[in-house]
């Protein structure tokens, strides 16, 4: 072991108690240790820098400083940064995955395999393909783009950056660079609220970008803060629209509720909101073996996505069907579930106390259900006529037996994200109810966490709404 | 079944020195004790049954032993909210059948319209099911039985008459200033208080609203769900606002009545109950007609049921009521106690702490609540586990939400037995409600009902 390696070492052993967590201001590190907090998941402690709030606010006075800088620049430059985040060579990184195996419930080689691919979010193709399907003009965003109406009126419009604090979500860690892109292709001045869980992905992916340049305007135009979701102190104060225009945030419940408060007039909520997705297999799943086994490994991999704690991960599969087959699906599922994966690993930790116990009485009922596998958190598939009134989570799939998959479309609401099919033709047959009923995406079974480059996210476009549309006319 | 132990813990509940038996005279009989409801229940009670064999537990020698088979608050919420929802009546019962020790007695259900009428059916059985009120999920059930309701009569006057100093000598007017819900337990400890400290020559007077029954708390809870699903309809939602609306109002009125009748009965010597906002709200409105303290009667008592429950008040809020009550400092009544459990553990004047009668086996588990934390001597914080072996229609074993520091050593007031101190904490208030993430649920779509 290097003199280096030990001191590190020995330096780990004394702040094993208290993490230090780094803020990030416009392209400076500020040293953590004056706050204490505990970590929502895990309950372990950090301690951040004091935060000075005016630092996080550019007045208006100010241009922002990416306003002049061409979106292929900007794109260049990600694809720069994203060619440095390889895990191996880059230490900050290797910092945060140290630091986040302490505070997240994700498996250290989840977080590593997530690392890994962390430099696919920023290439050229995908990046330019996003502004393409977000703006009917992307030119709007470098420049004033004439338009004319049909009655010969002139005007000049701009995609005109924003102001934004993105409130980023703790489940999937590098969940913050599609949101430090997002930040950077609309021109923004960004504020990344960071989360107990994960407070170090974002700060480390900024930091990375600031050797890169420490003085791009895109490095300029990035904060990355912890404070407690909900203090009053920060929340109240920053969350006004003399200081921002958009608040870009994830989740439900009280993360959500702390910041509708403070909307009103020139300040607006954009929201990727709480989803639970689902699977739909028709009979043709189960009338071969083969059909079998290959539909339990595509749908165990949806179930198993980030060990199920993503939006898009299936949590109910409502199968229709001859009874044999499903059951003979349920066994290879579960056997599926206890699989490592790039993005699942064997173990996912056990189900929380009060789902075990629904399980445990649904034991005990003798009711018309079967199960397969245990609470251990490597996989566990329930058979049931109607869908269990717990959410399934830690690997758990809810397989739900119905007379017909139109059935199941009662059961699709609002907050239905992802619906993965077998066979593949019946999303033609069902989208549109599907849709009505406040589903957002369906995709082949299998085919959750791949996607079609450039894709509405939460049923909207996301890069225009953040933008600020100005217009010069000459009516 | 010979439960020597039991009985023999169970009698001291008479004994007027039952807070001075120390830990080391109790340990033994203890764990005697609960092996005896441990054998006693093993095959009664099913999910009992089933975790202990999950555990391969066979005997119970010590407090570790018992620690597998304490039941959290959430077993009594386990079962599916569609049988509520629906209306599945006979699968409630089934339900309530695994974690009864007496089997359910067969009861018709094909002509009960709603929940309220169930209960009655199965009280007239000699099962009393009280609910929690879950006005935004689901309410926990808990069954008791017709031992369990004696048992709640003198345990209620013992715990108010010790921790007050009150003697239940039938010399004073009773006012319920609460709305409390209309369950077997609340029903069965305002009598058993009135028949006790109430004067007969007045009526008691109770807070005049309608009863809170199960069925209206429930009626939130199935229209939340059909909110969440999409299939609840506008009209439905804008009555039950309605509904909810009205019902506040006529509450404000009652707390006004209950106002106005207290200062009528001012001279008189008072036992005053309620929830703390309810005493509060009650003693606000005594003080805008004119009244405090120098008005009331000196030796006034009040007896505050169930906590906070998320009301917002001052910080006096305590100072403000005893004030406006004219309630003498060595009358400060303070109970430690839970749904779960059948009997209280009132304070003490002298040492401020809370008192654990020897039917009640308290212990200190970890964080998680799945292992005992060695402790033999002095005070420990840690989680709070029971078990209490007066209860009879359900399992004694419970593991709770509350962060507790119990001493096993004596307390200043002069008792030798276990105190746990006046600092209860709830775990779920200590951690963090700032998680966020993409994944969730469509009860995140719901927006409250007023």
């Amino acid at each position: 072991m290097s003199q280096t390696d030990s001191e590190l070492k020995s330096e780990d052993t004394a702040s094993e108690d208290v993490i230090r967590v780094d803020h990030f201001i416009r392209g400076k590190v500020v040293e953590g240790g004056a706050v204490h907090y505990r970590s929502r998941d895990l309950g372990v402690e950090f301690a951040t820098p004091e935060i000075d709030l005016d630092q996080l606010v550019t007045p208006r006075s100010e241009l922002p400083p990416l306003l002049d800088v061409k979106i292929d620049e900007i794109i260049d430059f990600l694809v720069a940064c994203g060619e440095r985040l390889v895990l191996e060579d880059n230490k900050y990184l290797q910092q945060a995955l140290e630091l986040i195996v302490a505070t997240n419930p994700l498996p250290r080689r989840v977080v590593e395999n997530l690392f890994r691919r962390a430099q696919h979010f920023l290439t050229t193709e995908g990046l330019r393909c996003s502004i393409d399907t977000n703006f009917a003009n992307p030119a709007a965003l470098d420049r004033w783009v004439e338009r004319v109406d049909m009655n010969g009126n002139h005007g000049a419009l701009r995609a005109f950056p924003p102001r934004m604090i993105h409130m980023l979500a703790g489940n999937s860690p590098t969940g913050c660079i599609s949101s430090i892109a997002q930040g950077a292709l609309v021109k923004a001045i960004n504020v990344f609220k960071m989360p107990s869980s994960d407070p170090f992905t974002c700060v480390a992916m900024l930091r990375t970008m600031a050797e890169v340049d420490p003085d791009h305007p895109v490095v300029q135009s990035m904060s990355a803060v912890y404070w407690r979701g909900g203090d009053e102190r920060i929340e109240r104060t920053l969350y006004r629209p003399q200081y921002f225009d958009k608040i870009v945030a994830w989740g439900g419940g009280d993360a959500i509720n702390n910041v509708i408060k403070y909307l009103g007039p020139g300040l607006q909520l954009v929201s990727f909101d709480p989803k639970t997705s689902i699977s739909m297999i028709g009979p043709e799943g189960f009338e071969s073996d083969d059909v079998i086994e290959e539909i339990a490994e595509t749908a165990a991999s949806d179930v198993a996505i980030f060990n199920q704690e993503a939006c898009l991960a299936s949590r109910f599969i409502f199968v229709e069907g001859e009874r044999d087959g499903i059951e003979k699906f349920c066994e290879q599922l579960q056997e599926r579930l206890g699989i490592d994966r790039d993005t699942s690993s064997e173990f996912a930790h056990p189900l929380p106390v009060e789902t075990r116990e629904e399980i445990e009485m649904l034991q005990l009922m003798d009711d018309d259900y079967k199960m397969w596998g245990t609470t251990d958190g490597r996989g566990l598939v329930i058979l049931t006529e109607d869908p269990v009134d717990f959410h399934p989570s830690n690997k758990t799939a809810n397989v739900v037996h119905v007379d017909s998959l139109d059935d199941a479309i009662r059961f699709v609401n609002v907050a239905t994200q992802t619906i993965g099919m077998y066979p593949p033709d019946r999303k033609k047959m069902m989208r549109d109810r599907l849709a009505s009923a406040g589903a957002q995406r369906v995709v082949r079974l299998g085919g959750a966490a791949k996607h079609v480059m450039g894709g509405p996210h939460d049923a909207m476009f996301p890069l225009q709404r953040f933008v600020h549309w100005m217009s010069d006319e000459d009516a | 079944m010979v439960s020597a132990a039991v009985e023999r813990l169970t009698k001291l509940a008479q004994s007027e020195d039952r807070f001075a038996i120390s830990h080391a005279d109790l340990r033994d009989a203890q764990a005697e004790a609960m092996n005896e409801r441990f054998q006693d229940r093993k095959d009664r009670i099913k999910l009992l049954g089933h975790r202990a064999k999950e555990g391969s537990i066979s005997e119970i020698r010590s407090r570790e032993d018992i620690v597998p088979l304490l039941f959290p608050h959430s077993v009594y919420k386990s079962y599916p909210e569609s049988f509520l929802t629906e209306q599945k009546w006979d699968r409630l019962g089934k339900w309530l059948g695994t974690i009864s020790p007496h089997p359910i007695a067969a009861i018709e259900t094909s002509d009960i319209d709603d929940i309220d009428e169930w209960i009655a059916r199965l009280e007239a059985k000699g099962h009393y099911v009280s609910a929690s009120s879950g006005t935004t999920g689901k309410s926990a059930m808990l069954i008791a039985s017709a031992a369990d309701m004696d048992w709640t009569r003198g345990d209620t006057v013992g715990v108010f008459s010790w921790g007050s100093g009150v003697q239940p000598a039938q010399d004073r007017r009773m006012f319920g200033v609460g709305a409390t819900a209309y369950v077997p337990k609340n029903r069965i400890t305002a009598e058993a208080q009135a028949a006790a400290f109430g004067d007969p020559e007045f009526e008691p007077f109770r807070l005049p609203v309608p009863p809170i029954t199960v069925g209206e708390l429930t009626k939130m809870v199935v229209l939340r769900k059909a909110m969440a699903e999409g299939t609840a309809r506008p009209e439905e939602i804008a009555a039950l606002e309605t509904t909810s609306k009205e019902r506040e109002e006529t509450l404000e009125k009652a707390y006004v009545i209950a106002a106005e009748s207290l200062v009528d009965a001012r001279a008189d010597k008072l036992f005053i109950g309620g929830q703390w906002n309810a005493l509060y709200t009650v003693a606000k409105l005594v003080r805008e007609i004119g009244y405090s303290a120098k008005d009331f009667h000196p030796d006034n008592c009040i007896y505050v049921g169930g906590g906070l429950k998320r009301a917002q008040l001052p910080d006096d809020y305590q100072q403000f009521v005893h004030h406006t009550f004219n309630i003498p400092p060595n009358r400060n009544f303070q109970n430690y106690s839970m749904q779960e459990l059948n009997s209280g553990m009132p304070r003490c004047q002298k040492g401020g702490r809370y008192h654990v009668p020897p039917w009640v086996v308290p212990m200190i588990l970890n964080k998680d609540g799945d292992e005992l934390v060695l402790h033999t001597e002095g005070e420990l914080e840690g989680r709070a586990g029971f078990f209490d072996l007066a209860l009879d229609g359900r399992w004694g074993g419970v593991i709770t939400g509350d962060k507790v520091s119990l001493d096993l050593g004596p307390c200043a007031c002069g008792n030798a037995g276990p105190t746990i101190r006046d600092d209860i904490a709830r775990f779920a208030d200590l951690e963090g409600d700032d998680k966020i993430g993409c994944a969730g649920t469509v009860d995140a779509y719901v927006r409250g009902l007023s």
